[in-house]
């Protein structure tokens, strides 16, 4: 599996950090972390980037030591059993986001352009689409990523539009929030960098990847700034008090967005959306099924089939407002649990057992 | 296996010696074969009266049989003519006198000499019609593979132009000639594309798209993944920049591989043009192909699904011509559509002439029609012409017919899923580019693998002082394409 045509350059980082970061959080994490820190909330964004940046150094110190992939350093740190355990939670977490993010998506779908979906229809067709590229094996996953990056990317000329409305007044004054308010917001906003963990599957497939580092913190830093600006636009384009009632805030930017030719953008900015979404999904579809092909002796085709059978049914029995934001709220912070302290715990543990080895050497 | 009959009789033939071949063959009414008898010798003069040029035969070969030798090197001693080859293999022989060659046997002897002699009548090298260029050369390649290398050989007069040739066929026995520069082109490439005609086993190869279908690397790929091309101009070009060169005797094409997608878009023109105006129309190519597999999606998914897109003042144009329509847009669209495809179809069966009347008849009187008889709106009209305009800018004809067909699954999906269905359509069509390889190479080069060098001759081209290295895509042994200049001070 891991022959030399699968291998990425290391800036491809760059892109599959930015990729799995920016997902559908990008269209309404504002209301949630101004509720909390008002017009301080852009703090927040930074502060939580720090923390994730420091998420992806202790990443690379645990890879670059142990150069494999996650299921192998935790079987080696803790044995085959509790090993093989831990490395379920991590696999189940990656499909289960994977999952969340494909339902939020059709959420959307569902509360602004068709409202009647068929969504055992439209969930199929999306695991046809994911199950054609994960098929492609990860050089096709990273391209992916790749173009759903620089095609969607023209959507960043369309908050020209809200611009000219905004209000940088609304930012001040600066620090007006208690301790305790900010950590709320940054501990929210974490939520909105999940996914970094993916690094862990595909790092042995990067070539030079001890140096590959800097790529990955330049892809944190950059979706920090991708938010940081989204953030201080809200701040200055909508009242603390019209933001909590837009669940979307991103999405009713584009309400304001006027061409000639094109009245509503949103459902424009929503199709082409599918591009920025699925990708992140097929990473996610593709991390777990490596996963599971290092524990069960089976086809990869099989593997992904049985997958994509799992995620159609999922999302399908997920309904309603309630049940999807408290599905996305318990993977968030299993997320939040995993890929920062777990992942610092799991560095710590590794110095130490490598020192002891030295020592007994 | 009854097919196979004839081969293995074919076969039985090794063992035998030459007069069994020279009966087998008497059975066709155009071999002939005759005997000269000298003093103490019988010779046996035999050839296929079709295949070969009885000038040279009369004015190069008989004239210089009457004389006294008693072996077969001497009697052949001063013919003037090139291309002798003496056999014992009667199988040889056989296939020899199949591809225009005289046959000289001596009674007791058991060997043949055999004479080139075929007939090499063939077109006369022509403009290029499907790639025709306003500026630039002019010549085209035809269906003789020795005026072909000819023509390509002459503008790359050096040692290190390699010809391969390779026999396919078992029935049709076509000469296969590849084509790359030693110490440019990598070898690895050079060796698949060898290796993949010398292991087909067919019958027939009538023509170089037959070689193409059959070597590609994703053979249920609507996209060509081998640029056909009928320029010699652009083929010692590509010689140039490392690539590999096909080419089929009896084909008037040649082929070249590893191709990228932008590589479709790019007419040989672009390069004749300055470079500003060169990659204006790239572009332009560019913005046509999207148009034409978008636009007609995008009205049946804006107009099925999604009136509140348009502004207020278009949705009163849309509105009013569409009013009175009776079918749903997706009919409409998929009428008009067809009906185009039709258009091109008969245009394209009918002889020239024929062909401008379809075109006037089609495109006037039933555009026309269909529209004032209320069952298409007009915007739509102009939509599908549009598009159909944009899938014919495509400078290779293979790709404007994949573009073409692409459009209907898109259409379709718009009808079920609106602008969705579009993004997703489109996404697939993303995912296919990306699976795809051309000779291994991906074909979706220099996007991704995104290789900033290789675009400067992709979307745009750059000037030539600036294209100094070869194309990363085909990973050539030699990339420096642009000595640097020595030291003027010097």
């Amino acid at each position: 599996m891991n022959d030399k045509s699968d291998q990425i350059s290391p800036f491809l980082v760059f892109f599959l950090i930015v990729k799995i970061q920016v997902g559908v959080g990008v269209l309404g994490f504002q209301r949630i972390i101004i509720q909390s820190a008002g017009h301080d909330a852009w703090m927040a964004v930074i502060i939580s980037g720090v923390v994730f940046s420091l998420g992806i150094w202790g990443m690379y110190k645990l890879l670059n030591r142990h150069d494999m992939d996650l299921i192998g350093i935790q079987k080696r740190l803790f044995g085959k059993w509790l090993g093989g355990l831990l490395n379920i939670i991590w696999i189940l977490y990656w499909l289960m986001v994977g999952i969340s993010v494909l339902r939020s998506y059709l959420e959307i779908v569902q509360s602004w352009v068709f409202p009647q979906i068929n969504t055992w229809l439209v969930t199929s067709i999306f695991a046809l689409l994911i199950y054609y590229v994960v098929l492609g094996g990860f050089r096709v996953v990273a391209g992916f990523c790749f173009l759903g990056i620089s095609i969607p990317s023209y959507l960043i000329l369309t908050f020209y539009f809200p611009l000219e409305f905004t209000h940088f007044r609304n930012l001040l004054p600066i620090w007006d929030h208690s301790l305790k308010d900010m950590a709320l917001a940054s501990k929210q906003m974490s939520y909105s960098y999940l996914g970094v963990s993916t690094l862990m599957m595909y790092y042995p497939l990067v070539k030079h990847r001890n140096s590959s580092q800097k790529w990955a913190q330049l892809g944190n830093l950059t979706s920090v700034f991708l938010y940081l600006c989204l953030t201080i636009l809200t701040i200055g384009y909508y009242s603390e008090g019209q933001i909590s009632r837009y669940i979307w805030a991103t999405l009713s930017f584009w309400g304001i967005v006027q061409m000639p030719f094109v009245e509503r953008f949103e459902y424009i900015g929503i199709a082409t959306w599918v591009l920025v979404l699925v990708p992140s999904v097929c990473l996610y579809m593709w991390v777990s099924a490596r996963g599971i092909s290092q524990y069960f002796k089976m086809k990869q085709k099989t593997i992904y089939a049985l997958l994509l059978i799992l995620l159609v049914v999922m999302t399908n029995l997920i309904k309603g407002r309630g049940m999807i934001n408290q599905f996305v709220d318990y993977i968030s912070n299993l997320g939040l649990i995993l890929e920062i302290p777990y992942v610092l715990f799991l560095v710590c543990l590794s110095t130490v057992m490598s020192n002891k080895k030295e020592d007994k050497k | 296996m009854k097919r196979y009959s004839f081969f293995k009789k074919q076969e039985n033939h090794k063992s035998t010696d030459f007069t069994d071949v020279l009966e087998h063959l008497q059975k066709s009414k155009d071999f002939t074969s005759f005997t000269l008898n000298f003093e103490n010798e019988i010779y046996c003069v035999s050839f296929f009266d079709t295949l070969i040029d009885k000038d040279i035969m009369h004015r190069d070969l008989l004239p210089y049989l009457h004389t006294n030798s008693s072996t077969l090197e001497e009697l052949v001693h001063n013919l003037p003519i090139e291309g002798l080859v003496f056999t014992k293999n009667p199988a040889e022989l056989q296939s020899q006198l199949l591809m225009g060659y005289i046959a000289i046997t001596l009674n007791k002897s058991d060997q043949a000499v055999l004479v080139k002699a075929a007939n090499n009548t063939s077109r006369q090298v022509t403009l290029p019609e499907v790639e025709f260029s306003v500026v630039g050369p002019k010549e085209a390649l035809v269906e003789s593979l020795d005026t072909n290398l000819y023509l390509i050989r002459k503008r790359l007069p050096i040692a290190e132009l390699a010809v391969e040739e390779i026999i396919v066929g078992k029935l049709s026995k076509t000469r296969v000639a590849v084509l790359h520069i030693e110490g440019i082109a990598n070898k690895e490439n050079v060796e698949t594309v060898i290796q993949r005609i010398s292991d087909l086993r067919v019958n027939q190869i009538i023509d170089s798209s037959y070689i193409s279908q059959m070597i590609e690397d994703n053979k249920n790929s609507p996209f060509p993944q081998f640029i056909d091309t009928e320029r010699p101009d652009r083929l010692a070009a590509v010689l140039g920049e490392g690539k590999v060169v096909i080419l089929v005797d009896g084909a008037p094409h040649g082929l070249l591989g590893p191709s990228t997608f932008f590589e479709y878009f790019a007419a040989f023109e672009d390069y004749f043009l300055n470079w500003t105006i060169a990659s204006f129309f790239r572009l332009i190519r560019f913005f046509a192909v999207l148009f034409s597999i978008l636009m007609t999606p995008i009205y049946v998914a804006v107009l099925t699904y999604h009136y509140e897109l348009i502004p207020k003042d278009l949705v009163s144009t849309l509105v009013i011509s569409r009013s009175g329509i009776p079918f749903p847009p997706i009919l409409e669209a998929l009428i008009l559509e067809l009906a185009i495809e039709l258009l091109r179809e008969a245009g394209a069966r009918l002889p020239t002439k024929v062909g401008q009347t379809i075109g006037i008849v089609g495109g006037i009187v039933i555009g026309t029609a269909s529209v004032e008889a209320g069952l298409t709106s007009n915007v739509l009209l102009i939509l599908v012409a549009l598009s159909a305009l944009g899938s014919f800018t495509t400078p290779v004809y293979q790709m404007g017919n994949t573009i073409r067909l692409i459009r209907f699954p898109l259409l379709l999906m718009a009808y079920f899923l609106g602008l969705l269905g579009i993004a997703i359509s489109f996404c697939f069509l993303l995912v296919h580019l990306l699976r795809i390889t051309s000779l291994g190479r991906p074909f979706l080069e220099p996007l991704y693998p995104p290789r900033i060098y290789d675009m400067r001759d992709a979307l745009i081209r750059l000037p030539f002082f600036l294209q100094a290295k070869r194309p990363i895509e085909v990973q050539t042994e030699d990339t420096v394409r642009l000595e640097p200049k020595e030291d003027s001070k010097e």
